[in-house]
């Protein structure tokens, strides 16, 4: 099924990930679900990217293909250069590791470690030392450097999810993934991890990409992807939240 | 079924939990199932031991109506005479004369036929006349009518090789080594496994296994109508003071007692192995109630919230409590039946002397251990159940709940302190006490209080050492070993009760070492400080050194002086009995005696007596005391000297005219002879010359100095083998708590994981932080045993040694770093399967929402 496919450098420079053709059914025979039905999309390095769409639509799904935490049934992903499929349980570990960030919904953090270890926990598991100028400008902008070394039963829930965020900046990877990052804060919580998000992405050049429901947060994007029944269906660029909004309601309507 | 509603929701509850979560089922079924079987096994196994024995004995003892014998062990028995007299008594069918001594056989092959622990006895053989019972049918052969004819029984004949007709030669203490011919082979309907039964014609049997005039008892059977009573009291009046007559029924009874005393040792020995697995068991229960209930917060929240109360959440808990006990112990039941099967089997296997028969698998077996398996796991899952009873319904909705740790650990601190504080106290005052009894007692007392204690304070030790530790050992593996860290001291209390099981196998064995070890170079200098001998000999059987041997070892080129001592055991001033020593051949060249007044050594009329002696019996230089046996024979002795207490040498010592004065010709034996060189002689052409003169008597050994300093160490060892045995059991049982928390512990923790997994954790790297905080709760473990264990030992050693006078501490302090050595690697392989379990965990897991 994979055909061989070459990348030429100067597209690989620019796309951070890019699925060709995704299918990804779950279950089989009769009770198969396509939760995505040949999905084709392109990450641009340094763009903020939203993908929203109604609950079922897929959205999860395509998150989990494109950073490699799950396996296509079809297609393509690529991470830079790399071709996810066929990769190995350890390459693609150190894939994530090395290349890629999350900021989950919840459950984020280990307990027993501080902030800070928290942090810098990927750098820590591939045994490397981090860039010390760097984590401090990442911690300077969270605004959690009087939080460094409280555990995470001591921070709030917006204070959790920023240091979640400064995981995935810590190691500077290459593109980072967030599904829902900010479901479970209120709107001023979700508008400060928004907006720090925002601003790796312009002042560090970041590549980001979340899934969101919430019209506010999209707002902060680049371009939001409209995702439903499993397939893209419509593209929004430099959204404002109530034009975000409007196309939601076409969706659903 | 179409009913909508529940009949019992929180049974239904329960049930499908036990049902939904089958490892840990089996898991906490084990833990109850092991220390249950240790319990069953030790009852089926004495109570099987018991049937047996008693079967023999009842066979053995069959058609005795009266039976006449000496009042007390160190008397000479029953004379002669009086089988004719009791014989002429009306009423009387049949006087079957007793006599019985250790012998040993020699095989075809020209060695001893060895017993294992079964008796190897000669006997009088006793024609169908005068038997009280149908005497033993013949295999082969017929019985012996003269001198140098011989029966053995089938067993020894097989063992030995030996069939009818064949020469074979039987040693004896005094007489030596008697060459007979085998007239023929008897069965015995019950046998226990390696036992010899050598039966000699009448004349001969009195001649060596007798003094000549005593037989050691007289059966009795009663002709037709009269009753035992009547026979024996008949007999009673005939009977010097002596002697006495008891019914066979009393016979009987005696017998079956005797067996149950032996018994009662064994039954001590695998009690307290199912004891300490109970104990270790009850950890391992606990912990997993406490996961379980911690794993559940949310569910039991939600029960509560719509409407369940606490005590139904209570009972919900204990009743899966008590279904595990139930399936435990059961299983327990069955595992100790094979347990007792399996070391029935091992036991025979090795020939040790065990009879043969089914297993005994009492009411009473089946009851305690049904009892012992529920109500550990009840009360083991009383305090979770508490626990789980107090989780407030807004726990279903509110986060944070999920992970709350059990509350503070001040309480159990606080009492913790106090219990090992008086334990303390205790100790101290016992280690200051000089009574060796008092001092045994208090440090005895003392260790279950800091033992106690120190349970209860290791969640809080767990933190202050594992930190350091963790820093220390996760160093080499970097984020990996500060991740296992946090985890271990995550929750103390787990952490604790998890380490626990191998505290107390830690505890046990290092105590054990160090007194063991205190014993060993306690003999050792003892040894070395009072024996000068070269060379000592000695018996490989019961009968001791036949005293032919001995004087033949005597006359060998080289010897320069030869000293034996006898083992005497007499009534002391008409009081109780007494063993001491009796020595032939002079002291001083071969064992120092440490004078305190008077004379080193007994002579004629004189007696020197230890120090302990003295002051115990108000014994001075000069009183003089009575040595007797009943029979009348009475010596008179003053004491000469007194000397400092040694275990070589016994409480008192007398000459060998002494112990020939007084003991039948027979028993006549060395319990060793102690051989001084001639200067100047080759060691090696005296130990040949001493071995060429001893070897025909099949049972001696020459031994130089290291060889028998090392035989007397090597009971030691027996001891020791007693208490690994025990370790292994505290260390199964440690591995299986150790593999049950870490796999709970890992499916609580399974979002964790699979957010570790998903920024970058490697497969390997998630079973390595497994493996290590494994190993970190094992050394901790290990490590607050190894420390209770070397200070009690070595307070033991010191109080019971001393008592004994053993004086040397010794701290196997190799042994100790092996143990903890070995602790740290059960850690990490109790690990394995969790750890597996653990990377098994997908990314995706971490984002999962239930
Ligand atoms: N593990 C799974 N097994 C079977 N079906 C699945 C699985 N995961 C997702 N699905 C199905 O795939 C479809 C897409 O699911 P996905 O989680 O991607 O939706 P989503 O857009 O993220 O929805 P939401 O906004 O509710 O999070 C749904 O129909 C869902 O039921
Ligand atoms: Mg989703």
């Amino acid at each position: 099924m994979t055909q061989v496919r070459t990348v030429s450098p100067a597209v690989a420079s620019i796309v951070a990930a890019r699925a060709t053709e995704v299918v990804k059914l779950y279950g089989s025979g009769d009770t198969a679900v396509r939760a995505l039905d040949h999905v084709s999309v392109e990450l641009v390095r340094g763009e903020f990217t939203a993908i929203m769409g109604p609950s079922g639509s897929g959205k999860s799904t395509l998150m989990h293909c494109l950073a490699g935490l799950d396996a296509v049934t079809a297609g393509i992903v690529e991470i830079g250069d790399v071709e996810l499929s066929g990769l190995s349980d350890k390459k693609m570990t150190a894939l994530r590791r090395d290349r890629i960030g999350f900021v989950f919904q919840s459950f984020n953090l280990v307990p027993t470690l501080t902030a800070l270890e928290n942090i810098t926990l990927p750098i820590a598991i591939a045994g490397r030392t981090p860039d010390q100028p760097w984590l401090d400008m990442v911690i300077t902008t969270l605004g959690l450097s009087d939080r460094l070394h409280h555990r995470p039963s001591e921070l709030s829930g917006g204070q959790q999810q920023r240091v979640a965020v400064g995981r995935a900046l810590a190691g500077q990877p290459e593109i980072i993934f967030g599904d829902e990052p900010t479901g479970n804060l209120d709107s001023r919580s979700s508008g400060e991890v928004m907006g720090i998000l925002r601003r790796s992405v312009d002042d560090l050049g970041q590549t980001v990409v979340i899934v969101t429901h919430d019209p506010k947060a999209a707002s902060y994007a680049d371009r939001v992807l409209f995702l439903a029944d499993g397939r893209i269906v419509d593209e929004l660029r430099a959204p404002t939240a109530d034009a975000v909004l409007d196309r939601m309601k076409k969706l659903e309507g | 079924m179409t009913a909508a509603t529940l009949r019992n929701p929180m049974r239904v509850v329960s049930v499908r939990n036990l049902a939904a979560h089958k490892v840990r089922l089996i898991l906490t079924v084990v833990s109850v199932l092991l220390g249950t079987a240790f319990v069953a096994g030790s009852f089926v196994f004495t109570d099987t031991l018991n049937r047996s024995f008693t079967k023999i004995f009842n066979s053995a003892d069959r058609g005795i109506d009266s039976r006449v014998e000496a009042r007390k062990s160190y008397d000479p028995g029953v004379p002669l005479s009086l089988v004719d007299q009791v014989r002429a008594l009306p009423g009387v069918r049949a006087v079957q004369p007793v006599a019985t001594a250790s012998i040993v056989l020699i095989g075809k092959d020209g060695k001893r036929v060895s017993t294992g622990g079964a008796p190897s006895e000669g006997k009088i053989w006793t024609s169908a006349v005068d038997s009280v019972t149908t005497p033993p049918t013949f295999v082969t052969g017929t019985a012996p009518v003269a001198a140098g004819q011989v029966v053995i029984n089938n067993g020894a004949a097989k063992k030995a090789r030996l069939a009818t007709g064949d020469h074979a030669k039987v040693v004896l203490p005094n007489a030596g080594v008697v060459d007979v011919t085998i007239s023929g082979v008897y069965r015995t309907e019950t046998e226990t496994g390696g036992y010899v039964g050598v039966l000699f014609s009448r004349p001969q049997a009195l001649q060596l296994l007798t003094d000549g005039s005593h037989l050691s008892a007289l059966d009795v059977a009663a002709g037709n109508g009269v009753s035992e009573q009547t026979l024996t009291a008949r007999i009673a009046q005939i009977l010097p003071a002596d002697l006495k007559a008891q019914t066979g029924d009393q016979v009987r009874k005696d017998d079956q007692q005797g067996i149950q005393t032996a018994l009662s040792f064994v039954n001590y020995i695998l009690l307290a192995f199912g004891f300490i697995a109970l104990v270790v068991g009850t950890f391992i229960i606990y912990n997993t109630f406490s996961m379980i209930v911690a794993q559940r917060l949310r569910e039991l929240a939600l029960l509560r919230a719509v409407g369940a109360d606490r005590k139904q959440i209570r009972r919900s808990v204990v009743l899966e409590a008590g279904i595990i006990g139930a399936i435990g112990s059961v299983a327990g039941l069955a595992g100790g039946v094979g347990l007792a099967f399996g070391l029935h089997a091992l036991l025979d296997a090795l020939n040790l002397g065990l009879p043969s028969g089914g297993l005994v698998i009492s009411p009473r077996t089946v009851l305690v251990a049904l009892l012992a398996g529920t109500g550990v796991t009840l009360l083991s899952a009383y305090a979770p159940a508490r626990r789980a009873a107090k989780i407030p319904p807004v726990a279903a909705m509110r986060e944070e709940f999920a992970s709350a740790s059990a509350g503070s650990l001040r309480r159990r601190t606080l009492i913790g302190s106090v219990v090992g504080g008086l334990g303390v106290l205790a100790t101290v005052a016992g280690a200051a006490s000089n009574k060796g009894g008092t001092a045994a007692g208090l440090i005895g007392l003392g260790l279950l209080a800091v033992g106690a204690g120190a349970m209860l304070l290791s969640p809080l030790l767990a933190g202050w050492v594992i930190t350091p530790l963790g820093k220390l050992l996760g160093r080499p593996f970097g984020a990996v070993g500060e991740l296992a860290r946090t985890n271990a001291v995550r929750n103390p209390r787990r952490t604790a009760a998890t380490s626990f099981a191998l505290t107390l196998g830690l505890l046990l064995v290092s105590g054990v070492a160090v007194i063991g070890a205190s014993m060993k170079s306690s003999i050792n200098s003892l040894f070395d400080n009072n024996v000068s001998a070269s060379y000592s000999l000695s018996s490989q059987a019961d009968l001791g050194v036949p005293i032919r041997a001995a004087a033949a070892a005597g006359r060998v080129a080289g010897v320069g002086s030869m000293t034996e001592l006898h083992d005497l055991a007499v009534q002391l001033d008409g009081g109780g009995g007494q063993s001491g020593t009796a020595v032939d051949g002079p002291l001083a060249p071969v064992l120092k005696v440490d004078v305190k007044r008077g004379a080193a050594a007994p002579g004629p009329g004189t007696m020197i007596v230890s120090d302990s002696t003295a002051k115990k019996s108000g014994w001075g230089v000069g009183s003089t005391h009575m040595l007797s046996t009943h029979n009348g024979r009475t010596i008179t002795e003053t004491v000469s000297g007194v000397y400092k207490d040694n275990q070589l040498l016994g409480p008192w010592m007398v000459t060998g005219e002494v112990y020939r004065a007084l003991v039948p010709t027979n028993q006549w034996s060395d319990i060793v002879a102690l051989i001084k060189a001639a200067p100047g002689t080759d060691e090696a052409a005296l130990r040949a010359g001493l071995e060429r003169v001893t070897d025909p008597y099949y049972v001696i050994n020459v031994q130089n100095r290291s060889e028998f300093k090392g035989q007397l160490a090597s009971q030691v060892n027996g001891l020791l083998g007693l208490v690994y045995g025990m370790l292994g059991l505290a260390i199964v049982i440690a591995v299986l708590g150790i593999i049950n928390t870490l796999a709970l512990s890992v499916v609580e923790r399974r979002r964790e994981i699979g957010m570790l997994r998903a920024v970058g954790m490697q497969r390997k790297q998630v079973r390595r932080t497994i493996y290590v905080e494994s190993l970190l709760i094992a050394t901790f473990g290990a490590l607050l045993g190894l420390v209770l264990g070397v200070t009690y030992g070595s307070l033991f050693a010191a109080t019971l040694l001393r008592s004994q006078g053993l004086d040397r501490l010794s701290i196997p302090w190799t042994q100790a770093v092996a143990f903890l050595v070995a602790a740290a690697v059960v850690g990490v392989l109790a690990a394995l399967w969790p750890g597996v379990r653990a990377a098994r965990t997908r990314p995706l897991e971490a984002i999962a929402t239930s």
